[in-house]
């Protein structure tokens, strides 16, 4: 498409290309640690702060504002916490909200805690942010909530204004109050307030707010399909319902394009292969248990590993881009 | 990045820092002493001009290639000892051949006439080295683009088989087509890896190839198009139609066989000219309804997933494809 986009001017080109972001932060990168990377040559350490992030490796152990500073950032982070901790899910465990912050500054030194309690608060579908979650059901809702930040923020608003029993048209503007008092005195809708607040809004009012909302955000907004799709399933909707049926919908996902589908979410080849490698070990070794139904049964698992680990190996090179972050995080202290 | 980090733990136990005895204070006499304007300048004038659809990606391109232009400078001017001294350092030598010849490939798109030849010939000749050639055909510190590399071209015998057949796989698998789809094309394409490919051939196979990409992507993007995202794979008898409408598109504008295509004879052009409109006309949006309009009401049964879809459009592709012979 490239022919077709030199209609684009430079300006606008280099704008929505973010490099001038990365470029600036390269440079301070640079100068921050300087001695260090002058050693080995300026070319080069442009050359790898580029690679890092066109294969997304460069967001580890950043500070929370260059992680959300470019939607790219954004999808390398889920990502990478994907990676970093999909065993969690193996396991079965579940675990709460602040045990997830927790994982997540591992990461991310300064992640803010505001962000975790909205996914949290998506996956529990009420206040009650003790209760505990699974790994898939979590990470869905986080990449929602991060990466479609701003977008969530101005819908929730304009949720508590329609709540609130305001009129569609007065809430158009979330930042504007003065409007908003001014023409409050609208015909409000025909339902009663209490109905409103337990089960939520007329799914048809929030989608003329959701069309309007989309048309500010431009393209940081959940596909409009998917949303108006989403509503037309019922009359009326709450929030955190309606995010849910958002964090789970395929189509977005794949859009963000940063983790797979929920089926594969907890697939992870490496780990596999380094368990096969064990237990071919333990079944090799001369010193293991005899007995024939024992390592008949471990190398019975080997074979079956085996094909598996050939799915997984295509799967993985469908889905990764990158196999070789799972070092970083130990070795990068 | 675990080069960094290898490199990284090397050099802070040795602890002499190269280069300046003197530290400069501010940001900016060390900015400018590295010289990093320059360097940033002319990267991001280079990525505007590419104007490429991945920015970050063509700059860590261009980074690499300019970081081997300069770490390998010496390793080039001694060329015939690596040479000699064994498989592994020839391969690794070859493999930066082919890494910057696919950076030159990838600068421009095919539809930018002049200089996407410019960089095909630019390409031939690095990867044309046989031996004792040199820096083939590129300037040192990044490429300046178009040299004429007819002197230095002619001294070799023509790109190894196994190396052109190498480049054109990169080109499709860069290009975002999957390796099966394109390995019906590259049959129709290959030479034997002993052979020596000549300019015309080499140039005649990059340009399908990138043509090839941009028309898997096209094909990809139409049943998107044509598929509801939803509704899982898309009628047979759509996507039928819809390839039948590619089919007849191709064929019209093949008339004057449409592969051989910088013969500069004005009548030809003509001619051409009229087929590409024409052939345009048969895929216009109002056409491509009507066609999809009749097919919703008669039609076979069953679906087509876009495996099969894009599979298909290839065929259509390739079967126009001139043998290498």
């Amino acid at each position: 498409m490239s022919r077709l986009s030199a209609a684009v001017p430079a300006e606008q080109y280099l704008a929505d290309s973010q490099v001038l972001f990365y470029l600036n932060d390269a440079v301070t990168q640079l100068l921050e640690h300087r001695e260090e990377y002058t050693q080995f040559g300026l070319v080069r350490y442009f050359a790898e702060y580029f690679s890092s992030v066109k294969n997304s490796n460069h967001v580890l152990f950043r500070e929370f504002s260059y992680i959300r500073a470019t939607q790219h950032n954004r999808a390398s982070f889920i990502r990478v916490f994907w990676r970093s901790f999909r065993q969690i899910g193996r396991s079965g465990e579940l675990l709460s909200l602040l045990e997830y912050r927790s994982l997540l500054q591992l990461l991310c030194p300064d992640f803010p805690l505001e962000l975790v309690q909205s996914a949290a608060r998506m996956v529990l579908m009420d206040d009650a942010t003790d209760c505990l979650m699974s790994f898939s059901d979590f990470i869905y809702a986080f990449q929602l909530q991060l990466y479609y930040q701003e977008f969530l923020e101005s819908l929730l608003l304009v949720y508590q204004d329609l709540l609130a029993g305001k009129s569609p048209n007065t809430v158009i503007v979330p930042t504007s109050t003065s409007v908003e008092q001014l023409q409050s005195a609208v015909a409000e809708e025909e339902n009663e307030k209490e109905e409103r607040q337990q089960d939520g809004v007329e799914t048809s009012t929030l989608s003329q707010c959701v069309e309007v909302l989309c048309d500010r955000f431009k393209s940081s907004h959940p596909s409009r399909s998917c949303m108006k799709e989403i509503l037309e399933q019922t009359d009326k909707v709450s929030y955190s319902s309606f995010l849910l049926s958002l964090s789970k919908h395929e189509s977005i996902n794949q859009s963000i394009g940063a983790l797979p589908s929920k089926a594969e979410v907890l697939i992870d080849p490496e780990m596999d292969q380094e368990l096969d490698k064990l237990i071919a070990q333990i079944s090799v070794s001369p010193s293991s248990n005899s007995s024939g139904s024992a390592v008949g049964g471990l190398k019975e698992a080997q074979r079956r590993a085996s094909p598996r680990r050939n799915i997984h190996h295509r799967r993985r090179m469908e889905v990764e881009s990158d196999g070789s972050t799972e070092e970083t995080d130990s070795s990068e202290n | 990045m675990s080069d960094k980090e290898k490199r990284r733990s090397a050099a802070i136990p040795s602890g002499m820092p190269a280069g300046k005895a003197v530290k400069p204070d501010s940001d900016r006499e060390f900015l400018a002493q590295a010289g990093v304007g320059d360097l940033l300048l002319g990267a991001i004038l280079k990525m505007v001009e590419a104007r490429s659809d991945d920015p970050v990606g063509f700059l860590a391109d261009h980074f690499c290639n300019l970081a081997s232009v300069t770490d390998g400078g010496t390793a080039e001017c001694g060329d015939e000892e690596p040479q000699n001294s064994g498989p592994n350092s020839a391969g690794a030598l070859e493999q930066q051949r082919l890494n910057r010849a696919l950076w030159h490939l990838r600068l421009a798109h095919h539809s930018q006439r002049s200089a996407f030849s410019n960089n095909v010939r630019v390409a031939y000749d690095l990867l044309d080295v046989t031996g004792c050639q040199g820096q083939a055909g590129e300037a040192p510190g990044g490429s300046d683009g178009p040299c004429s590399g007819g002197p230095m071209g002619a001294g070799g015998g023509g790109v190894r088989g196994g190396l052109y057949t190498q480049t054109l796989q990169c080109l499709c698998s860069e290009g975002g087509v999957p390796a099966s789809t394109s390995a019906p094309l590259l049959q129709r394409l290959c030479c034997q890896d002993h052979e020596a490919v000549p300019y015309d051939v080499f140039r005649y196979s990059v340009l399908t190839c990138a043509v090839f990409s941009d028309y898997i992507r096209q094909a990809q993007r139409l049943y998107a198009e044509v598929c509801c995202s939803d509704e899982g794979p898309v009628s047979r008898a759509l996507c039928l139609t819809v390839l039948g409408t590619l089919k007849e598109a191709l064929e019209t504008s093949q008339g004057c066989d449409a592969n051989r295509s910088l013969n500069t004879n004005t009548k030809s052009n003509n001619t051409k000219a009229r087929r590409y409109l024409q052939a345009s006309a048969r895929i216009s949006p109002h056409n491509l309804a009507q066609a999809m309009v009749g097919a919703q009401t008669r039609g076979p049964g069953g679906n087509m997933d876009a495996k099969e879809f894009e599979n298909a459009a290839a065929e259509l592709f390739i079967a126009r494809v001139k043998l290498v012979s």
